[in-house]
């Protein structure tokens, strides 16, 4: 069912319901930390079987609900005119008093519309991308491959390989008006920082290793999860980089696994598939440069790392609670960019290296 | 300390002069009340007593800083010219002094100590037009202070139908103001418990009020009896002692006090060896009644009787209470004749009112404090009403904060010996009896209302979600019309009525459940 029918089905569902003379309701899927599960079988977060049934006929939840509605409505003009805005354009097209004489406005912050977004989207299972909600950009690709985008009326071919120093802007939607129209790499590298990338896009690295060289810059944007977990589908192996931190760690675990506050969008959003090459903590007693390399890790840093020993599917992996607990012992991290200490060029021996020796974290 | 040797060897006037503090007249606004009390329960008792129906008009206007005039208007029998100076321009004059019944004047020390008042204030006399018999009678009345006689100027005598007295006078040193001591508080308290009058108020900025009647029928007359030895002080002693005719003490005792016989008496010289009981009375003094006091204490007596209490009535509160307040919910209690300290008769009367017209006159947890009908404004700190009220634990009748609500509890103690605690007669002394009764009586009117008040703030809360709920219909109902293709007017009329329905019809045993809706949330990550 598109999205359009299934917003209308919503309103069907309550129309029915006024005509029965009951109250609106709908279902949605409980997003609370205590409904979130790690699903073995797919290898990724994911909201429990608990439902919550969202009444109008109640005090707590009359004004909710009917914001809820709103953004319904609201979101099916969007696809019935094929605009698109940001959760921020929505909120300022529903902030509307709700009469004069109420002295009160449908959304007073955006945070109430992004909640009830995400509320939306779980009780609807579709994406807000497919109600042509966009969100914001961050992530870049460059490699062997050609993207259909049907945009504003008009139909573009992009080929990644010709986006010179800069690289292709991975969009907030890659699954609607856009395609992946031919496809010529192998496997897909992931680096945390945009600085290392154009390191490797300078040295054609993915031109020479036959790779997309994908950077989130920092933690993944839905489009860049989205890409990623697209590209897997077409059985592209994707290695991940990150800073040796507990930070750079987690960005490569919501890569893999989902994050919490998005479990409910699951093995979509998620790319159980990808594997970590580092840095590594172990890398410095390898690499005796690195030694010489390592800054103190930050209050943050062990804030993580003592959260991701406590996550169940990370700490069921050896390598992973050794990694953690040296982070907590020598207190110690290493940026990706220290790879480019001994010489510029290191970086893609390091890759390779750990690639060919399948040298990942289990 | 011998109040009464003073009023004896001194003119009561002089005295009066110099202790006003001590017959009430204390403080600005409590003088003004304390005034305009004397005249308006002259005139009720005078109206009662020569049954016909009372209609009070009270006047205050203002004539300068401090300085007031006052005038009390009644349609009562009158008052004959030759009782006219008596009854205004000499202390100690009037009847109800040496009558033992349950009246209101007991409280006050009478319309002459307002004119000495006047008098003393201003220089001026004051200005009676009374008619009586058909005759119309103006005359100005002062005092003789050193002799205590009145002083009678008259200004015009004349034929007329009308019956009824006017007292005009003036006071500097009182003050006008509309609060809880003042004559408006009064005089809609005095309504409250006077249904068969009409009182009417004009304030000094001209506002009138008229407190209507409610009942069309003058209460019982309380007949007179003779008091009972257990409620009586050293003071009464030697106030009945001096104007006893009899020759002997014992006599005296057994004709001025009910249930005084010849062997109580014997039992008495007894108790009190010291007393000569063959002197004549009036040369009893504060010593030797004091030890008959003490005496009367030790005696086992049969109690007094009990008809000699005339409360005001379950009906007649109702009725005045619903007149004057018109509140949501109304609970008078009626109970039977108690006694305390071993004998003394009493009734307890309490009512109990609840919103509507208790709520629009703002008023909190007010405690309406009645004597023999007669409002007690002041003194409230040390009255057993108050503390009694205070006692009570509001929370188990669904009164959440007493000093919050919009309650207003009456309690009127009926008794021929109210005990006051103090001769300022406006609190209740701690009497263990009294208060129990008091107590019971309250509680048993919040038991009343108990039901009531939980059954209102349950409306009150359906009420509420009813608001909350509806608010939203116009907005859903479009937002669905756009979703469906429905029309809106169609669905937001059948969802106001889907409202209606569940919000008026919904049972005390239906509680409206609320599902979390707010969870707590793992900590945002990046995504945008």
């Amino acid at each position: 069912m598109k999205a359009k029918e299934k917003l209308e089905k919503l309103g069907k569902d309550m129309v029915v319901q006024i005509h029965a003379g009951e109250g609106p309701t709908f279902e949605t899927t409980l997003r609370t930390k205590g409904n979130t599960i790690y699903d073995e079988g797919l290898g990724c977060l994911r909201t429990g079987d608990k439902k919550e049934l969202r009444k109008y006929l109640s005090v707590a939840q009359a004004r909710t609900f009917m914001q809820t509605v709103a953004i319904a409505a609201k979101s099916k003009t969007f696809l019935e005119q094929d605009l698109h805005t940001s959760i921020r354009g929505l909120f300022y097209q529903l902030k509307f008093s709700l009469g004069e004489e109420m002295d009160e406005d449908l959304f007073t912050e955006q945070s109430e519309s992004n909640a009830l977004i995400e509320d939306l989207e779980v009780a609807l299972k579709l994406k807000r991308e497919d109600l042509n909600l966009t969100t914001d950009r961050k992530g870049f690709v460059a490699g062997g491959m050609t993207i259909r985008d049907r945009f504003g009326g008009e139909e573009t071919l992009i080929d990644l390989s010709k986006q010179g120093r800069s690289g292709w802007s991975i969009p907030s939607d890659v699954d609607n008006g856009m395609d992946i129209e031919s496809l010529d790499a192998e496997w897909v590298l992931v680096v945390e920082k945009d600085a290392l990338w154009q390191r490797l896009n300078e040295d054609k690295f993915w031109k020479k290793e036959n790779c997309l060289l994908v950077t989130p810059k920092g933690q993944s944007t839905r489009g860049t999860r989205r890409l990623l977990r697209k590209l897997a589908d077409r059985k592209l192996p994707v290695y991940c980089l990150m800073d040796c931190d507990a930070w750079g760690w987690y960005i490569y675990w919501t890569i893999k696994t989902g994050s919490m506050n998005l479990a409910y969008l699951g093995r979509d959003f998620a790319v159980p598939e990808a594997k970590f090459i580092g840095v590594t903590m172990s890398d410095i007693e390898e690499f005796k440069f690195l030694d010489k390399l390592t800054i103190r890790a930050k209050e943050v840093d062990i804030k993580r790392a003592e959260e991701m020993l406590g996550y169940p599917w990370i700490n069921r992996s050896k390598d992973w609670v050794h990694e953690l607990k040296l982070v907590l012992k020598t207190k110690k991290k290493i940026e990706q960019d220290a790879l480019q200490g001994e010489r510029l060029t290191f970086v893609g021996e390091y890759i390779k290296k750990k690639i060919e020796g399948k040298e990942w974290l289990k | 300390m011998d109040e009464f040797k003073d009023f004896k060897e001194h003119s009561v006037a002089e005295f009066f002069k110099k202790n006003r503090q001590m017959l009430g007249f204390s403080g600005k606004i409590r003088s003004l009340t304390m005034i305009v009390h004397e005249f308006v329960t002259n005139s009720l008792d005078a109206c009662e007593e020569a049954g016909i129906l009372p209609e009070i008009s009270v006047e205050i206007n203002e004539l300068g800083k401090d300085h007031y005039q006052v005038t009390v208007k009644d349609n009562g029998p009158g008052i004959p010219k030759t009782h006219i100076g008596k009854a205004l321009g000499q202390m100690l004059a009037g009847t109800k002094f040496h009558r033992y019944i349950q009246q209101r004047g007991q409280q006050g020390i009478g319309a002459s100590a307002c004119t000495m008042f006047s008098y003393i204030t201003t220089g001026q006399p004051t200005k009676a037009v009374t008619c009586h018999n058909g005759k119309k009678l103006t005359a100005r009345i002062s005092m003789d202070f050193k002799k205590n006689k009145p002083v009678v100027e008259v200004i015009e005598e004349q034929d007329t139908e009308e019956s009824g007295l006017t007292v005009i006078s003036e006071y500097k040193d009182v003050r006008y103001e509309r609060s809880n001591y003042g004559v408006f508080e009064y005089l809609r308290r005095t309504a409250l418990t006077n249904p068969n009058a009409i009182i009417s108020l004009l304030e000094p900025n001209s506002e009138k009020t008229l407190f209507p009647r409610s009942i069309e029928e003058n209460p019982k007359r309380p007949f007179e009896i003779r008091p009972h030895p257990l409620g009586i002080t050293t003071h009464d002693i030697l106030e009945f002692a001096k104007h006893s005719t009899e020759t002997r003490l014992s006599s005296f005792l057994q004709n001025a006090f009910s249930r005084v016989s010849a062997g109580k008496v014997s039992e008495l010289r007894d108790l009190a060896p010291e007393v000569n009981f063959r002197k004549k009375p009036g040369d009893l003094t504060w010593a030797e009644a004091e030890k008959i006091v003490e005496a009367f204490g030790k005696v086992k007596w049969i109690a007094p009787a009990t008809d000699s209490l005339v409360p005001i009535g379950q009906q007649q509160i109702e009725a005045s209470f619903r007149n004057i307040f018109n509140p949501d919910v109304l609970v008078v209690t009626e109970r039977s004749p108690k006694v305390y300290r071993g004998g003394i008769p009493f009734v307890i009367e309490t009512a109990i009112a609840y919103g509507g017209g208790v709520s629009d006159a703002n008023k909190k947890g007010e405690l309406m404090r009645f004597a023999n009908k007669v409002p007690l404004l002041f003194d409230a700190g040390g009255c057993a009403i108050t503390e009694t009220i205070r006692s009570i634990d509001w929370k188990r009748y669904n009164i959440r904060n007493f000093e919050d609500e919009p309650i207003a509890v009456l309690v009127n103690v009926v008794s021929v010996h109210v005990p006051y605690t103090s001769a300022g007669k406006q609190a209740i002394a701690n009497e263990e009896d009294l208060m129990a009764e008091i107590k019971f009586a309250v509680m048993e009117a919040s038991r009343g209302i108990q039901k009531f008040i939980s059954g209102k703030r349950k409306a009150n809360e359906i009420a509420t979600k009813k608001k909350v709920v509806s608010r939203y219909i116009e907005q859903l109902s479009a937002d669905l019309a756009s979703l469906t293709g429905e029309k809106k007017e169609k669905l937001s009329k059948k969802l106001s009525s889907i409202v209606e329905d569940k919000y008026v019809t919904m049972k005390d045993d239906e509680p409206e459940t609320t599902e979390r809706i707010e969870e707590e949330k793992d900590e945002s990550e990046g995504e945008a």
